[in-house]
């Protein structure tokens, strides 16, 4: 499909040097910018209908560009609202446009809170995320998986791979990424495996994650899709939260992402780290250092208590040196462990989680949600238990699986 | 002279000063050299990346990027002006002039130069029409 | 960008004709307000005072960022960009610049109003106790 109109509703973007950039993402996946037309006396009509008055006219424009959608005076497929980040007023009227948008729409939404260096990889995945849903709409509104199908998620530390049948999950198994294909192909063979079935009898194949153009090709998927929609689905499929609101947290070997989804459907995401310690490379390294396995870090810290020892560093080096300290003082293993989930929770709720707004319920998935502290952590800073679903490290290879089936009815 | 204007971008008051005889310090211009640069295949919308780091001149790195690109290319006009005319109120300030927050420190900026500056009240009507235009006159006239 | 203001006779066609009349080597677009005019800066500035002429108090002139018929500020081509309203609501006003621009030709004295204030507590006080009674 081409040119899809995406309809801008921004303020700040041709004055931080982004909004060529914006142009170029929206143009290499298929997607054109509009800017949906009002008139003065619109503008001040439409801030008295909607009740919130900013102080900033192009906030105010903003929001009757909005309501010109909304009302239907101006044609669009998609919507991305952007503002500065930093700007308090900008992002209540990004926010507050945004919930109009999907309360009075159906448009997709995508919403971004950019600065001057902007994550060019982060645009274009949003970017494509919305093409995506514009134009495989009905395969993102499938809830049911049906037939048998695989799903492989080629990320940049792991690879894994899923295969469903009949909405039921009969074969999964993972590898670190090595080499994109074998990885691929390795955990795919084990999964076919364990589910006792052949290759040839799958009857769809979704891939997404890094590599997947690589593997895509090679196995001749019916799905190759970016992560940002295939994992929304996936972990609202695996946390059988498919309607309403929620925040899909995924903490990372690497990085982190947080994603917020309605019905399934991801409209704004950030990704990335500000440094290891606050990942899941942290926790190992904390792991090793109290000479316990990783997968023990979890329940350990559940009987710590994080207050009583002083971790707060946004370095990883440094917040190892905080734990040898703290160890040198005499505190426990259970409270050190705490501490160092606490730490991580802290800084992804600090650094990420004020790009997004947060909404319930949380969705904590990946690696790192099989350990107990860090969810417990991430439930304290957020102000709810986080949902972790079974198999949440599986979720792209879930959402592929799942997607990939939308293919087989009416064939 | 040259005068900064405030809203840079207003119709009404570039057109006032030039007619009056002064030479309105506008945004537009300013904007035109970058928009138009030859030198680039694809010429960036309003400012460029180096801009937006050039406006940490007016404003610290935990103002968001919009204030500081729009005053990378304010500030200097600030810098260079011999006189002001700050228009309040103004009912359109959309676009370039769309932020609050940056339009504030653009104002501080201007009176804390001490130029001869002549604040006036956007017109709302014909009446504070002639009591706006009477006094632009009168002020810009008293510069010469 | 020449705004012709709404009070005036003068139509944007007339006012494109006028300006291809005198003759110089520019380009000259008719928009739905004046028309915009782009060229050498000598040119410009030779033109400018001839198309005040035309309608002295009605006409408004300024500089414009983007050339004539850029894409990127085309609002045929995605829409309009946010300066377009300012515009809209500036030329609707402009007869209130020519009122003044008459009343500053004419010597007219033009005493400004006294700011509002807000009202005292005392005299909030005694209206609210005036209407207890």
């Amino acid at each position: 499909m081409s040119n899809i109109k995406i309809a801008q509703i921004s303020c700040g973007t041709e004055y931080s040097g982004i909004q060529s950039e914006i142009e170029n993402a929206a143009g290499t996946v298929g997607g054109k910018m509009v800017y949906p037309d009002v008139s003065y006396d619109d503008i001040t009509r439409a801030v008295d209908e909607f009740g919130f008055d900013p102080v900033s006219p192009q906030l105010k424009l903003m929001i009757a560009r909005a309501k010109a959608l909304a009302d239907g005076h101006y044609d669009a497929d998609a919507v991305f609202i952007a503002t500065c980040f930093r700007c308090a007023e900008g992002a209540l009227v990004r926010n507050e446009v945004r919930r109009y948008l999907q309360e009075h729409t159906r448009l997709p939404v995508v919403t971004y809170s950019f600065t001057e260096r902007l994550k060019a990889a982060q645009l274009l995945t949003r970017m494509e995320a919305l093409v995506t849903i514009v134009a495989k709409k009905e395969l993102l509104a499938r809830e049911r998986q049906v037939g048998i199908t695989a799903g492989i998620d080629s990320g940049s530390s792991t690879t894994k791979a899923m295969i469903l049948q009949d909405n039921k999950i009969i074969g999964k198994a993972w590898t670190p990424t090595g080499e994109v294909m074998a990885s691929a192909q390795e955990v795919l063979d084990q999964a076919l495996a364990e589910a006792g079935i052949k290759f040839n009898n799958l009857e769809g194949i979704g891939v997404t994650g890094y590599g997947r153009f690589l593997i895509g090709r090679k196995l001749d998927a019916n799905l190759i899709q970016e992560e940002l929609t295939t994992n929304s689905k996936g972990a609202v499929w695996l946390a059988d939260r498919q309607r309403g609101e929620a925040t899909i947290i995924d903490i990372g070997g690497m990085d982190n992402k947080a994603i917020t989804v309605r019905d399934g459907i991801p409209d704004n995401f950030t990704m990335g780290g500000i440094c290891a310690g606050a990942s899941g490379r942290f926790l190992e390294m904390v792991a090793k250092r109290l000479r316990v396995d990783i997968t023990e870090l979890g329940a350990l810290a559940d009987k710590g208590d994080w207050s009583k020892v002083n971790m707060n560093s946004y370095c990883s080096v440094f917040g190892i040196q905080d734990l040898v300290t703290s160890l040198a003082a005499g505190h426990t293993i259970e409270d050190v462990a705490a501490a160092a989930c606490h730490s991580v929770a802290e800084q992804v709720y600090e650094q990420q989680l004020q790009e997004i707004d947060v909404r319930q319920p949380i969705i904590q998935v990946g690696g790192t949600s099989l350990i107990s502290g860090l969810v417990r952590a991430v439930g304290d800073m957020v102000g709810s238990k986080p949902i972790v679903p079974e198999n949440s490290q599986y979720i792209g290879a879930a959402g592929g699986a799942l997607l990939s089936s939308g293919f087989l009815e009416g064939q | 002279m040259k005068i900064f204007i405030m809203p840079p971008n207003s119709l009404i008051l570039y057109d006032l000063v030039e007619r009056f005889g002064h030479q309105p310090l506008s945004i537009m211009a300013e904007l035109r050299d970058r928009v138009t640069e030859r030198e680039m295949e694809s010429p960036p919308l309003n400012v460029t990346l180096k801009d937006v780091t050039k406006g940490l001149k007016y404003a610290g790195i935990e103002v968001p990027s919009g204030v500081r690109g729009r005053m990378a290319v304010w500030g200097p006009l600030v810098d260079e002006a011999e006189a002001a005319i700050i228009m309040h109120n103004t009912p359109f300030t959309f676009g370039c002039v769309g932020c609050h927050r940056t339009n504030l420190l653009l104002m501080h900026r201007i009176r804390k130069k001490k130029i001869p500056t002549l604040e006036v009240e956007y017109p709302e009507d014909e009446e504070e029409g002639k009591i706006m235009v009477t006094k632009i006159k009168a002020f810009l006239e008293g510069l010469k | 960008m020449i705004m012709i203001a709404p009070t005036s006779e003068l139509t944007p066609d007339q006012l494109a004709r006028f300006i291809h009349g005198l003759g110089y080597e520019i380009t000259i677009k008719e928009t739905c307000y004046g028309a915009n005019i782009e060229g050498d800066k000598e040119l410009i500035g030779k033109i400018v005072p001839e198309v005040r002429k035309l309608d002295p108090n009605r006409i408004f002139i300024k500089v414009r960022a983007y050339p004539i018929g850029d894409e990127r500020r085309c609002r045929a081509h995605h829409g309009s960009r946010p300066g377009f309203n300012q515009m809209e609501k500036e030329w609707k006003d402009l007869p209130f610049i020519e009122a003044g621009l008459c009343a500053a030709e004419g010597g007219e004295e033009c005493p400004e109003k006294p700011p509002r204030r807000k009202l005292s507590v005392e005299k909030l006080m005694q209206i609210a106790e005036e209407d207890n009674r």
